[in-house]
């Protein structure tokens, strides 16, 4: 078989794979790990009217896995009255942010100004992180619609970290690192992270040191903190899809292996 | 000269940022908020400068002096028209219709930027499908740890994998709690003590090849 038919099979066997799987309802046995069991709690006992900063760090390309979490953290803070102020430190994630945090706020009939807010987009991150830490209406003088920050009632009382319980990074990067190199280390803020697959092990060892609080990673993540608020969503429907493709790659690399070991063991016999 | 006030002004800079870490005093805070409103005013600059070069190259494409000369055809040409008709027509939708919920810009944005992004990132896996069957090779002991690690994390990472057995999840686990967050950890030190010892060399005028610009 030639690599060009043997390449057309895989991919027409994933998106086959991909499609079925996503088509059929199967209901897989989710268990919380212990990071987004920690996350659910923290964000389940915070205060009524607490504040907390969700940063939409990433672009628009890892959507499909960064936005079931995104969604459902948000679901879960509006859920229990918990004020959002939103922000980018990706210019992409501003427009992906403002929309998901506008959609997700309608749903749970909250107001712009009193509940959430968002605050738009900052070049230079470490710039930005740090200025948040001494004065965030220094670094955001207004909000994303250009509404004068003082004017918003929710952000008449917050000006620095002091007053954030603590700090998301939705990220498909390692944007998040910053936020624990810069607002965890120097102002102590509390920082959780929601990654792509991809990333976390990158972040492993933060998390492993307690300086990221915690982390809800991928779609097995979304799909365990849907569990957990109690009404699965994207994170759980497109968990079945994404086993069935890993179980598929584990294949793939099964089958290489063994026509590689028949073809170096048949050279062997006729060496 | 050329050379002195550059490597003065680096070591003030450096040292300044240095000293007013450690410091409570409200002078240092005020210079410590100076230098990050500098921060972002300069780096707002630089993407003026991205974006100007950005039409600039693309501009050069898509003229006619850029023909390939043996053919006369411009094979990137179409896609850089695309690219600065997207560029023009983003700040234009902004600026006519705002940035808020329901404006044309959002609508843009959500159905034709975003779609179109996820899904050339997600071409990313049929090509990982077709690498690991043809690539992924155990032709050494090295190779074969790493294949089998990888085995186990695949399958790990995903919740069919507690069908099998548990302690495959804890397989999992321990790949990532022990030899990977080892050798992570040893990169991420060898980073910082890489990059203390750059900045140091840089304030202290050892590095100075950031000076010698383009030639």
């Amino acid at each position: 078989m030639t690599n060009l038919k043997t390449r057309w099979i895989i991919f027409a066997s994933l998106l086959a794979l991909a499609v079925i799987s996503y088509s059929i309802t199967i209901k897989l046995k989710i268990r919380p790990s212990p990071q987004v069991q920690k996350t659910y709690d923290y964000i389940e006992n915070l205060p009524e009217s607490s504040a907390i900063v969700v940063s939409f760090d990433h672009e628009a390309s890892s959507l499909p896995e960064i936005k079931p979490i995104t969604q459902v953290i948000l679901r879960h803070a509006f859920r229990n009255n918990i004020r959002i102020i939103g922000m980018s430190l990706f210019a992409e994630g501003t427009a992906i942010g403002y929309s998901m945090l506008t959609r997700t706020a309608g749903e749970f009939g909250k107001s712009y100004g009193q509940d959430y807010a968002f605050l738009g987009f900052k070049p230079q991150h470490i710039s930005a992180i740090l200025g948040m830490g001494e004065s965030m209406r220094g670094v955001f003088p207004e909000d994303y619609l250009g509404t004068p920050i003082d004017s918003i009632p929710l952000m008449r009382h917050i000006d620095n970290y002091d007053s954030i319980a603590m700090v998301i990074s939705i990220a498909d990067g390692d944007r998040a690192v910053q936020w624990i190199e810069y607002a965890g280390a120097r102002y102590n803020q509390k920082i959780l992270a929601g990654l792509t697959a991809a990333m976390i092990t990158t972040y492993d060892p933060y998390l492993n040191s307690g300086q990221l609080f915690s982390v809800v990673g991928g779609l097995k993540g979304a799909a365990e903190y849907e569990m957990l608020y109690g009404q699965p969503g994207s994170g759980s429907r497109g968990l079945l899809a994404q086993s069935m493709a890993h179980i598929f790659i584990i294949a793939l690399i099964i089958i290489g292996n063994v026509i590689y070991f028949k073809g170096r063991a048949g050279k062997k016999g006729r060496g | 000269m050329r050379v002195k006030i550059p490597l003065a002004i680096c070591f003030l800079s450096g040292a300044i940022m240095f000293i007013q870490y450690f410091s409570r005093h409200p002078l240092a805070k005020a210079v410590y908020n100076g230098i990050l409103d500098w921060w972002q005013i300069i780096f707002a600059f630089t993407l003026f400068v991205g974006v100007a070069a950005f039409i600039k190259s693309g501009l050069k494409s898509v003229s006619w002096s850029k023909a390939r000369p043996s053919t006369g055809r411009k094979t990137d040409a179409p896609y850089k028209a695309i690219s600065l008709v997207g560029l023009a027509l983003m700040p234009i939708l902004a600026l006519a219709g705002g940035t808020k919920f329901g404006s044309p810009f959002l609508w843009v944005f959500d159905n034709m930027q975003a779609p179109m992004q996820s899904t050339v990132f997600s071409l990313l896996a049929f090509f990982v499908a077709s690498a690991s069957f043809r690539g992924f090779r155990a032709r050494t002991i090295p190779a074969t740890i790493l294949l089998i690690s990888a085995l186990f994390v695949l399958l790990g990472r995903i919740p069919v994998a507690d069908y099998f057995t548990e302690s495959l999840a804890k397989a999992t686990f321990w790949i990532q709690d022990y030899p990977s967050m080892a050798a992570r950890r040893a990169i991420l030190i060898g980073i910082g003590l890489g990059s203390m010892t750059t900045a140091l060399r840089v304030i202290l005028g050892i590095e100075r090849t950031y000076l010698r610009g383009e030639r």
